[in-house]
């Protein structure tokens, strides 16, 4: 009985979700077969091109690469961002002078830099670390600081009032208040540096994921285009879902 | 329990554990207080009360040494105070809790950063979150619970460390009126069964009156200690004593010290309830 | 007593003071942290980097002629119109469909997994799709404009939608209002100040979406400006551009950030967010 009104309630809630996936779906397949096949494919061809990409191993060995190259520039992203962001909050002298500056660089369209890496540093690996952590970095750095610099000053006090050390006080009240802001800079610098990694990908050298499709395009192979559109949106969802439940995670104590 | 629990000991037990001489203080052109002098001896309840922002919350940041004052110097138990010592812990009125912790690792605190080991920590916590009343909790985030309980949660920090001096800044100030007669209740029977030094400063007459041994009036721009009450009601206080005569007329007494500054309508005074 | 607790609440008597410090104590150290900012980028790329790179001395030479530079101009011109055209699409589709979302719950359960899984696909990922179907013309470049800020809209104004809170649309069921008029005089002012912040984030991705498909298409516009210059070792000249890019960000920034001061006193994002 409990069973079958959960049903009942889990289809009322998810049913139109999987409705409109299956409505999506048959709507992809149907324009797909009726369409030019040099400008849209069918589901049912994405899949089997992706399907023939996968057992090629081409598939495995671009995404290998693109990992390689997204892992690097974000890890670097939050080594740098983390710590600059948490020192910023408690020196105020330091944070007041290159707040500005940081936020000037926040708001400026990362991928304009793209051209002089490119004519600085050439094609290798590095460069596009670069782009990756240059996209990357200043959500971390922004959220960072918003979140550090709104701790409650009476949790500092009392901090004090307890007699903690300043070594205490870093990771026993702002590391700990500042993470959930952290986390949403995180989420943020996600979406930002796959971004910044399809375009290091396409503006600098080709490699992995972006190469896959801009090989495909030049090709005119629509199926390929497709299915590696599909992968790289099935990555960034997901990489949206684990963002978020960092958020939610680090969060939990926050109402 | 070294180092952390003084008043145990019985023996030598100095006489006068907070010492304030000529204290005063400035934030520019503004000042806030000057020529305070106050002694509150061992285990004795003192309680400071005054119209609101008449700096009575500054005068405990003072004496504590999260402020520094700009005349006069503070001794507790004889060490002059500069930034605040070990010792001595504070409860605060907006409870001061760290939103990330849990009420036990809230209490857990104020140990870690006295230093004691993992053992003492694990030891002694339990014993000040159920001392409090807050058995059943250990695991609560602030959020979850009411003011009341945070307020609860916020002493038990405070005494976990076993201090010789507590300094109480309006503890009760941000919680509603039932559970501020609970709280003050509570706080008389933990002290009945813990007694230690302390320093009370409230805006409200009536829990002034019923806490203190003394009650200290502080009145004025920049501000100064109008009156000394001494309160001689007897301990244990309960709910009886409110209903005490001499009660009514200690709160009196406070209530016209209070009045007779010529502006007291205008620091919008809570009436005894 | 509780107004008394709120009075108590607040530091007491003085705490002003720092406060004051505060705002006068802020330019002296931003000037010396932009000089020393200034001054080591100008060391390093002397020191380390050819005499192609921007740095500020040369920049600052190449200001004047830049920006009276025709080719500049016009480059200018065809990425920010394209951008506004963009802009004003993504805003009109997007405000629609983030009402419908956010006041149906069956829209919102049919079309809130598409519209979050589109925001989560880097937008740069569709250029070679679009460039497929438009060729490498400007169109390709206003669909990329328009992929990017969209998403970022139609969540916001659903959000915004969604947030209007019980009370005011119960307030309005009592008055005997209609539902058109509820949504106009209610549901709609309560989504304003989320549009904005839509509409701030949008406008950065749009800019972004211009710029990758200029570097992509290779057709006019600022970002080629800034590929064409820097390939051709004119760094000044396309630091330039980049610099007009980030003032336009912080432009729009700054001038939502005014219209919620200006329009929406009654609003405190902060406060909601804390």
């Amino acid at each position: 009985m409990r069973f079958s009104l959960a049903a009942a309630e889990g289809a009322r809630r998810h049913g139109p979700f999987w409705l409109s996936l299956v409505a999506g779906m048959a709507l992809w397949e149907i324009a797909g077969r009726n369409a030019d096949a040099a400008f849209l494919v069918p589901l049912s061809a994405t899949l089997s091109r992706l399907a023939e990409l996968a057992a090629s191993g081409v598939l495995w060995q671009q995404f290998a690469s693109s990992a390689a190259l997204f892992l690097s520039g974000f890890a670097l992203a939050l080594a740098v961002g983390m710590p600059l962001g948490l020192l910023l909050a408690r020196v105020r002298t330091l944070r007041v002078g290159l707040e500005p500056y940081i936020m000037i660089l926040y708001a400026t369209p990362m991928v304009a830099l793209i051209p002089f890496i490119l004519s600085l540093m050439g094609f290798g690996f590095a460069p596009k670390v670069l782009v990756v952590f240059l996209f990357a970095v200043f959500p971390v750095l922004y959220n960072t600081i918003e979140g550090a610099r709104s701790i409650r000053p009476e949790l500092i006090e009392v901090a004090r009032a307890f007699r903690s050390s300043e070594r205490a006080l870093w990771f026993d009240v702002m590391i700990p208040y500042t993470l959930p802001f952290t986390m949403t800079g995180v989420r943020q610098g996600i979406g930002r540096a796959l971004v910044g990694m399809v375009a290091a990908e396409f503006f600098l050298s080709a490699t992995g994921l972006g190469q896959l499709i801009m090989v495909a395009g030049q090709n005119f192979d629509t199926g390929g285009v497709f299915a590696a559109i599909l992968v790289i949106g099935l990555i960034g969802v997901g990489l949206m879902r684990v963002g978020l439940m960092l958020e939610q995670h680090f969060a939990r104590w926050r109402h | 329990m070294h180092a952390m629990a003084p008043q145990q000991t019985g023996e030598a037990r100095p006489a006068v554990r907070i010492r304030a001489r000529n204290l005063g203080k400035r934030y520019g052109a503004l000042e806030v207080f000057r020529g305070i002098d106050l002694d509150v001896g061992d285990r004795e309840i003192l309680s400071i009360v005054g119209p609101s922002g008449c700096g009575k919350t500054t005068l405990l940041r003072c004496i504590d040494g999260l402020l520094a004052t700009d005349a006069g110097e503070v001794l507790i138990n004889g060490e002059k105070v500069t930034q605040p010592i070990a010792g001595v812990a504070m409860v605060f009125q907006h409870f001061g809790l760290f939103p990330w912790k849990t009420v036990y690792g809230n209490v857990a605190y104020g140990l870690k950063m006295a230093g004691a080991s993992k053992a003492e920590i694990a030891e002694r916590v339990p014993y000040f979150i159920a001392l409090v009343g807050l058995k059943g909790f250990e695991n609560a985030y602030p959020y979850q619970m009411s003011g009341g309980m945070q307020q609860r949660c916020g002493l038990a920090r405070a005494l976990a460390i076993e201090p010789s001096v507590l300094l109480m800044d309006e503890p009760f100030a941000a919680v509603d009126a039932q559970t501020r007669e609970i709280l003050q209740f509570e706080l008389l029977r933990i002290w009945e069964q813990r007694p230690t030094t302390m320093l009370f400063v409230t805006h409200s007459i009536e829990e002034a009156v019923l806490m203190g041994d003394r009650v200290i009036v502080l009145k004025g721009r920049p501000a100064s200690i109008a009156e000394t009450i001494p309160v001689d009601l007897p301990r244990p206080r309960t709910r009886e004593t409110l209903r005490a005569a001499r009660f009514a007329e200690l709160r009196e007494q406070v209530w016209s010290t209070l009045l007779s500054e010529a502006r007291a309508a205008e620091f919008q005074l809570e009436p005894a309830r | 007593m509780a107004s008394l607790d709120a009075l108590l609440a607040k530091p007491a008597a003085g705490a002003a003071a720092p406060q004051a410090r505060l705002r006068t104590g802020t330019l002296v150290p931003r000037l010396v942290t932009g000089l020393v900012i200034v001054v080591a980028w100008e060391t390093l790329v002397r020191a380390l980097l050819p005499a192609y790179v921007a740095k500020p001395s040369t920049v600052l030479l190449a200001v004047p002629k830049t920006i009276v530079d025709p080719a500049f101009l016009a480059a200018t011109a065809d990425t920010l119109s394209a951008v506004a055209q963009g802009l004003g699409i993504a805003v009109v589709l997007g405000t629609l469909i983030g009402l419908v979302i956010g006041r149906s719950p069956l829209a919102d359960r049919m079309l809130r997994h598409y519209v979050n899984g589109f925001y989560a696909v880097p937008m740069i990922v569709i250029l070679p799709l679009v460039s497929l179907w438009f060729g490498y013309s400007e169109a390709t470049r206003l669909v990329t404009i328009v992929y990017a800020a969209i998403f970022s809209i139609i969540v916001n104004v659903a959000d915004g939608a969604r947030a209007v809170p019980r009370d005011y649309i119960e307030v309005a069921q009592a008055f005997r209002s209609g539902r058109l008029r509820a949504l106009f005089e209610i549901v709609l002012p309560s989504a304003t100040p989320y549009f904005l912040a839509g509409i701030r984030l949008a406008t950065g991705r749009a800019l972004i979406g211009a710029l990758v498909a200029e570097f992509f298409t290779a057709i006019g516009g600022l970002g080629y400006f800034i590929l064409y210059m820097s390939r051709t070792f004119r760094h000044d000249e396309a630091f330039v551009g980049v610099a007009l890019l980030a003032a336009f960000g912080i432009g729009i920034d700054a001038l939502v950030a005014w219209a919620t001061r200006r329009f929406l006193p009654w609003y405190r994002r902060e406060e909601r967010s804390s």
